[in-house]
């Protein structure tokens, strides 16, 4: 198949995208103990597109989302984020970059539970020390239906209203990129639905970059595209349509 | 279930640590007191050996009451003559030792503080002589004098040079002809001590005539307890008659005696750090075993007992209270260093010369330091018995710690009122004064724990009003740091109650000691119309009265006026009854006393008569009018009747119980010396001329004395106050050291339970010096907590326990207390530094992936 070629692997100009990864390894331990989490992979997101990323547990790609969103560094190799060169970045600037130009979803543990659920929308802006854009907020808290509930802590929300309160703060701060490990992981499929149809929503009207790592066929098949991952390397990339082309497309990465 | 257990323990190094420290602080000033004292009195025990070990029996003055101030009574030199005529006597010598003040040619004053140094005869019978020859030689004439060789090397006085010696007279030149050691101990804990040929030594302490002691040699085949039964049988009226080895164990049974107070003292500051350290350990103890619910949980799960759970928390408390008391232990033995050196500073050098280690003192530290643990780990221990199976199986964070039980609240209640009660007892009942500080120290613990109790309620509001600053202008990481501070009520407010407990007792130390300048500069105000004071140059030791007949003598001075003072039992009150002597005729022009029966004429009446003027709470007491008869027994053993014509109000609290003539008090209570002298200038002479004549007379010749203005008389008495506070400080610091490692602990224990939140915050932008301040406005916040609470109890209690005090006023030092508050602040920036930089450094991945 062609997508499993060499050349396949290669995910277009890398000149050309918001986030860009060339050549990146990311080697863990040494020597027996090695473990080599990403094989020199080379990819590239556009931006305003959503991408999902899967491949068999192990294969790397939590470690690529950790490494394009400057939470680690890889062995070698280099990330390019909005045209910020990560490698020159001291931990500092890291922090600074993914405080203004990131936006992060976790599969769980998103918000802080001593902060109500406004609190925790506004966290990354109140840590920048910037004023909220309100009309943008407003309009954010509009699209994911929790008017009533901003008021209320963690504790006092569902699992799926907690992960929208999470992709609405990772929205708040208008980062150039989302990123989404497993956001759907501890949800069932109602309120996966509605966390997935919240990011595409995102994309289709505000424009937003968001790169989602699932291993559900179903969540996948909300992305423009899809990269499959195995052993540290990039197996497809293209298009994803429907679950039933993901669920082919996995069976065939193994 | 053992390996469980410890398997816990080792686990978390970093707690494991702190709170053993936490164990070990606590037990370390109780086992440092008890190496401290021990230490000393051994070494007195030591030196008396020394100094009577040529002696078989040794004669005394009677002492019907004991007194602790004022001149002691001394034998007549004409015993001696007797005592040489009986039989079985060998040899027998009299020896005079009292307190002097010692300098150099130069007018420095040897010694640390304002302690005096000592004066001793050498005696003509060699083996009677206590001190050796380290160089040079003994004095054999009048104006020689050895010294002890620590002073000697200390002050740098070479064999050949002058010193200056006063004592009870007029101050001496000695020319030094050799220096001395006792026990083969060149220092007696910095003190100066001088031998002089008897007649020198006498006329230096104003004892020419009088003897301190007979010291007697039997002849050989006469036991020292048979020479000893003969001489009581001869002179038992006139003399105590002692063994040797019996007068070294009274002397040195007198001076530990003295300085029980300091144990006791010190022990209460002791007991204090322990009782501030097992708020630690109990914190530290629920925190850990919150954190482990689910593992007790599945341990449940998989058939574990109640009992196996509950015995491995314990054994956690067991290993942690002796491995901690062990540390304390080892640590009170260094600080028994740190204390001699703390009373150094203040004047007070006591000899120390071989470390004492009792096996009491290991019993006790760790005991003690192991059942506190124990006890403090027994509720915590408890409560992980409680934990049901299914928890394990549920998901979420850690089980919270539900709201204050109905239970614990009336609890705290209950202790809050049977403190105050019990402080009210102590305070206002009467009774004796060790009855009075146990109920006293008894309710303020209950108090502290009624508090402790309650704070849990106390912690949100508190934490709003002090974390409203950081809120304002710290944004999101100040309103974190408040959340966070209340998230777990229980634990700030038991990590608060800790440094509660210390700031508590600071404030009360300083509200006391503001009240005590206050009280003493009101009272110079209004009471003392004299111009200039005269005291001796430490402020406790009296002076011969011949320094106030020198200074009526000077140019300017229109009246001296002395006041002495000593003690009597009096028949049908308990305890001692303090006494005042003053110069009817003079006093009332230079001091101003009310008086409330008898009128100016009752002073004058006293004129050398057994007549007294009562004082009004004395008065009062005992229920003494005009017309009243007392029995008094004085120093001198004689029995005296006296009668009281009049009652006085001394606001400025200089007089005693009772006041007499002087002529009356010296001749019925032997008081010879003064030890205030007030003085009277004459129209249009001006203060300062005269002072710096009198200044000059007394450097000249009593160089020991000295003269002051009402200003710096104040002054002065605020200085000891100042001194006396500054140690009470140093003393509780270990107690709110040990509360700042509390304020450690809970923040690493919280830390690490927050750690995914660290990470999440970390992976969203905070950036490291954000959540190093995050940590730190918590940390101040709690401390804050403890620093308000703290201020509140302090000050209440100084309200309540300056009430019984007459005269007394109070003065809340606001300037000191908002120090304190800020001081307390501060120290938890301190405390959160460690703290703060694990968090910090924490990687963001690796607490993102933290379960
Ligand atoms: N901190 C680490 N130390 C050592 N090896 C690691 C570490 N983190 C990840 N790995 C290894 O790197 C490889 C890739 O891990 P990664 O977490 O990226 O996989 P993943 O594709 O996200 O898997 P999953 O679907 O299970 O989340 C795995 O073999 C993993 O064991
Ligand atoms: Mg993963």
């Amino acid at each position: 198949m062609s997508f499993s070629t060499p050349e396949a692997r290669v995910a277009g100009p890398a000149g050309s995208a918001l986030v860009s990864a060339t050549g990146v390894t990311r080697v863990y331990g040494e020597g027996e103990a090695e473990v080599r989490a990403l094989d020199g992979v080379t990819v590239g997101f556009p931006a305003g597109r959503f991408t999902a990323i899967m491949g068999p547990s192990g294969s790397g790609k939590s470690t690529l989302m950790h490494i394009l969103a400057g939470l680690d560094r890889p062995t070698s190799g280099s990330v390019v984020l909005d045209g910020i060169e990560l490698s020159a970045l001291d931990d500092a600037r890291l922090t600074d970059l993914r405080r203004d130009k990131v936006g992060f979803v976790f599969q769980s543990f998103n918000l802080l539970p001593v902060l109500d659920a406004r609190e925790n929308i506004l966290l990354p802006l109140s840590i920048a020390g910037r004023k909220p854009d309100q009309a943008w907020v407003g309009r954010l808290i509009e699209t994911v239906g929790l008017g009533d509930r901003l008021s209320h802590r963690p504790s006092e929300l569902s699992a799926g209203q907690q992960q929208r309160v999470a992709i609405v703060r990772a929205l708040a701060a208008q980062p150039s990129v989302v990123f989404a490990d497993e956001p759907t992981g501890n949800l069932d499929s109602k309120s996966s639905a509605e966390v997935l149809e919240l990011l595409r929503r995102s994309v289709d009207e505000f424009g937003q970059t968001v790169i989602m790592v699932t291993h559900d066929a179903q969540a996948a098949s909300y992305a423009d595209r899809l990269l499959l991952l195995a052993d540290g390397l990039v197996v497809h990339d293209g298009e994803a349509h429907s679950a039933g082309d993901v669920l082919d497309l996995l069976k065939a990465a193994g | 279930m053992l390996k469980v257990a410890l398997r816990g323990l080792f686990a978390r190094k970093l707690r494991l640590g702190l709170t053993a420290l936490a164990v070990a602080l606590g037990v370390t000033l109780i086992a440092g007191s008890y190496v401290f004292t021990d230490t000393i009195n051994a070494s007195f025990d030591k030196i008396f050996a020394a100094t009577n070990k040529g002696t078989d029996v040794a004669l005394t003055a009677r002492r019907p009451i004991k007194i602790d101030q004022g001149t002691r009574q001394t034998l007549p030199a004409s015993l001696l003559s007797q005592v040489s005529a009986q039989p079985g006597v060998a040899a027998a010598a009299g020896s005079v030792t009292d307190q002097a003040t010692v300098f150099d040619a130069h007018g420095h004053r040897f010694g640390a503080g304002g302690f005096p140094g000592l004066v001793s005869s050498v005696s003509a019978v060699r083996r009677f002589q206590g001190s050796s020859i380290k160089t040079g030689r003994f004095p054999q004439a009048p104006g020689e004098a050895a010294l002890d060789a620590g002073t000697a090397e200390r002050e740098k006085v070479k064999l050949g040079d002058t010193i200056v010696v006063q004592g009870g007279a007029k101050r001496a030149k000695l020319r030094v002809v050799g220096t001395t050691q006792v026990a083969g101990v060149s220092s007696l804990g910095g003190a100066a001590f001088v031998d002089a040929v008897l007649p020198e030594a006498q006329r230096v302490l104003g004892k020419t005539g009088r003897f301190d002691e007979i010291q007697v040699a039997g002849d050989p085949g006469t036991t020292p307890a048979e020479l000893a039964d003969r001489l009581r049988g001869a002179f038992g009226r006139e003399a105590v008659v002692r063994t040797g080895e019996q007068q070294a164990r009274s002397q040195s049974s007198e001076i530990k005696a003295s300085l029980g107070f300091l144990t006791t003292a010190l022990l209460a500051f002791g007991g204090i750090s322990l009782f501030v350290g097992a708020f630690i350990i109990f914190n530290t103890f629920s925190i850990t075993v919150t954190q482990r619910m689910r593992e007790f949980a599945l341990l449940r799960t998989l058939g574990a007992k109640r009992g196996q759970i509950m015995r491995s928390v314990l054994t956690e408390g067991l290993v942690l209270g002796v491995v901690g008391s062990a540390v304390g232990l080892g640590l009170g033995i260094l600080t028994a260093a740190g204390l001699r050196a703390l009373f150094k500073v203040v004047g007070v050098d006591l000899p120390s010369n071989h470390t004492v280690i009792a096996s009491r003192t290991i019993i006790v530290a760790l005991a003690v330091g192991t059942l506190v643990t124990l006890a403090s780990s027994l509720s915590p221990a408890l409560r992980a018995t409680r934990v049901a199976p299914v928890e394990a199986l549920r998901e979420g964070a850690v089980p919270t710690i539900r709201g204050m039980s109905r239970k614990l609240t009336a609890l705290a209640g209950f202790l809050l009122v049977a403190g105050v009660a019990l402080m009210c007892v102590g305070l206002f009942a009467g009774g004796s004064s060790s009855a009075s500080l146990s109920f006293v120290g008894a309710g303020a613990a209950a108090t502290f724990l009624g508090v402790a109790l309650i704070s849990p309620r106390l912690v949100r509001p508190i934490a709003s009003a002090v974390g409203l600053p950081f809120e304002r202008f710290g944004g999101i990481t100040g309103r974190l740091a408040r959340e966070n501070s209340v998230r777990q009520p229980g634990r700030t407010a038991a990590t608060a109650a800790a440094l509660m407990i210390g700031v508590a007792l600071v404030t009360f130390a300083s509200i006391f000691a503001a009240g005590a300048r206050e009280t003493v500069a009101k009272a110079v105000d209004q009471n003392l119309s004299a111009a200039l004071v005269v005291q001796s140059e430490n402020g406790f030791s009296p002076f011969t009265p011949d320094v106030l007949r020198d200074i009526s003598r000077v140019d300017g001075v229109r009246a001296v006026s002395p006041v002495r003072f000593s003690q009597a039992k009096a028949h049908g009150i308990s305890g001692r009854v303090t006494v005042s002597g003053v110069d009817a005729a003079g006093f009332a022009q230079l001091y101003k006393v009310k008086m409330t029966r008898g009128g100016q004429a009752a002073l004058d009446r006293l004129k050398g008569r057994p007549f007294a003027v009562v004082s009004k709470k004395f008065a009062d007491d005992h229920h003494l009018r005009p017309g009243a008869t007392l029995q008094l027994t004085t120093p001198t053993g004689a029995g005296r009747s006296v009668v009281i014509v009049g009652e006085l109000d001394d606001k400025g609290g200089l007089l005693a119980d009772l006041s007499f003539d002087t002529t009356y008090l010296e001749r019925a209570f032997g008081e010879k010396q003064d030890a205030f002298g007030l003085v009277g200038l004459r129209p249009g002479a001006g203060v300062a001329q005269v002072e710096g004549r009198i200044k000059a007379l007394l450097h000249r010749d009593y160089p020991a004395t000295k003269v002051q203005t009402a200003q710096q008389f104040k002054d002065a008495q605020a200085g000891q106050v100042n001194q006396l506070l500054g140690l009470i400080y140093a003393l509780l610091a270990l107690a709110i050291v040990v509360s700042l490692v509390g304020i450690v602990n809970t923040l690493v224990l919280s830390i690490s339970e927050r750690t995914r939140e660290l990470g999440l915050m970390r992976a969203i932008g905070t950036s490291r010096k954000q959540v190093k301040r995050m940590i730190r406005v918590e940390a101040v916040i709690t401390a804050l907590i403890g620093g308000v609470l703290g201020l509140v109890l302090g000050m209440v209690l100084a309200i309540l326990f300056t009430q019984p005090l007459q005269d007394f006023t109070l003065a809340i030092p606001w300037g000191t207390l908002a120090v304190l508050l800020v001081l307390a602040g501060l120290a938890g920036v301190a405390a959160a530094a460690l703290p703060a930089r694990r968090a910090a450094k924490l990687d963001v991945l690796a607490a993102l992936a933290y379960e």
